[in-house]
């Protein structure tokens, strides 16, 4: 019986160019965001549901841990949507080459945190 | 030069193990393989895949500190140490810095890399003008060395149902030829959930072909090749 | 049975229903910074008009489907024993159809959800 060969698979131990970075995070901010849609869902139903439920959801901003999770959201939504629409111009092929590829991962990466950050500015 | 090279011999050890090893390189040498075979010439149980050396055959593509590349036209210059070589990821290693190929040419013989075409074979050539000629570059070029496709984490993922960047940029060399009558077949081919669409265009494939092309967006063009085919 | 939903039309659909989205979110930013509702009363009516009533309802269409598309594809790069692949994407099927339903009952019926 042959020996199974090994492999080289460390991830730690392989580069992450900054192209890869920008995905691998497209795809973790797509995964909390669905998981986050309930929650979102829930939300809209309390603002529609009467002015009690509506005051309540007005004033979820008050609480820190909801203040927080909302800056997490902001930067998760950012990132998600500039990720997506780079790779919406790349179907169109505008940016589909290396150096221009790069910049605009670097944007995507930077303008997501940005977007949290002027969020945490607004908020905290 | 500090270099950090990996080992493995089937008969001897269970798992590969790294080694370090020092050389001063010699006055002609500028190409990490020129290291790697001055290395080998003091320790002849170093094995590595090497031939045409001018970045032509695709034999040396190895994992360099991390990235993927050709040995042979890496220079050492440009090299952070201690050097790290690993065999290309996520590839069965036979010994060494020797990977398994198997499943990356079953991918390649898969997407049909031949020219189809039913009409009676001319006296001459199948003729092409300058403009349709102009569409396979970018395509024809690939030396087949696997840096692209053993970087791609879709492909780590799903190695025996998605075809990979290197396959899929050689079907895209025939989807464009002006001479091919198979379009069709090949676009309904790849038109699958796994096939094509496992690409995510994280474009490490771009990033580390040596030959400077770009697979990720032959994968967008035959995409949207089959978008304008299906309206 | 290998072509049921083919990789173009799931592709498709995800960039479309992301491309309206995009619409969607901006014409909802733009709204919020210039005309926000500052009561129940304005934000109930708002969203009670016709118009902006279907587009929200067709925004959740698309976000329903953009996360089917989505996770789908997480699922098939990371689940590869196919039992269990095809159990995981039914029940993320039955979910979103679930919060479909319930975002059709908040938007349209006018009864709490």
């Amino acid at each position: 019986m042959e020996k199974r060969r090994p492999v080289f698979f460390n991830l730690l131990q392989i580069q992450l160019p900054v192209g890869a970075l920008s995905s691998i995070a497209h795809r973790i901010t797509g995964v909390i965001l669905a998981v986050g849609i309930p929650f979102g869902v829930y939300v809209l139903d309390l603002s529609l549901r009467g002015p009690q439920t509506y005051a309540r959801v007005t004033g979820m901003l008050d609480n820190w841990a909801l203040r927080g999770a909302a800056i997490v959201f902001v930067w998760t939504l950012a990132h998600h949507l500039l990720a997506g629409v780079r790779h919406l111009l790349s179907d169109i092929d505008i940016g589909t080459q290396l150096p221009a590829a790069r910049r605009s991962a670097w944007i995507v990466n930077l303008g997501g945190a940005a977007l949290a950050l002027a969020a945490a500015g607004a908020w905290l | 030069m500090k270099l950090s090279i990996s080992r493995y011999n089937p008969e001897r050890d269970s798992k590969p193990y790294m080694q370090d090893y020092e050389i001063e390189p010699g006055p002609q040498d500028r190409m990490l393989l020129d290291v790697i075979l001055s290395l080998k010439a003091r320790d002849d149980s170093l094995t590595i895949r090497k031939s045409c050396r001018e970045g032509v055959c695709g034999s040396d593509a190895i994992n360099i500190n991390g990235r993927n590349g050709l040995a042979c036209v890496t220079r050492i210059a440009e090299l952070k140490e201690p050097v790290v070589l690993r065999p290309l990821p996520s590839f069965p290693i036979i010994r060494d810095l020797v990977v398994d190929m198997t499943g990356f040419f079953k991918q390649y013989h898969s997407i049909k890399p031949y020219l189809v075409n039913h009409d009676p074979v001319p006296e001459r050539e199948r003729l092409q003008s300058p403009a349709q000629r102009e569409l396979l570059n970018g395509s024809y070029e690939c030396i087949l060395c696997a840096c692209c496709t053993s970087q791609c984490p879709s492909f780590w993922w799903n190695p025996d149902k998605f075809v990979g960047p290197a396959g899929l940029l050689q079907a895209h060399r025939f989807i464009v030829d002006s001479r091919d009558q198979a379009k069709q077949e090949r676009l309904d081919d790849l038109n699958d959930a796994y096939r094509l669409f496992r690409c995510r265009t994280i474009m490490n494939c771009t990033e580390v072909c040596p030959k400077g092309l770009a697979p990720s967006r032959a994968i967008e063009q035959i995409r949207l090749a089959m978008v304008k085919d299906s309206l | 049975m290998r072509k049921t939903v083919t990789g173009l039309r799931a592709w498709l659909l995800q960039r479309a229903s992301a491309v309206y989205m995009l619409a969607f979110i901006v014409f909802f930013l733009f709204h919020f910074l210039l005309d926000r509702p500052h009561s129940y009363a304005a934000w109930h009516r708002w969203m009670s008009a016709p118009g902006v009533s279907i587009a929200a309802c067709v925004f959740f269409a698309a976000l329903l489907l953009h996360a089917w598309v989505g996770v789908r594809d997480v699922l098939m790069d990371y689940v590869h024993t196919a039992a269990l692949r095809v159990c995981a994407l039914a029940l993320l099927g039955f979910g979103l159809s679930a919060i479909g339903a319930w975002v059709l009952r908040i938007l349209l019926a006018g009864t709490p959800g």
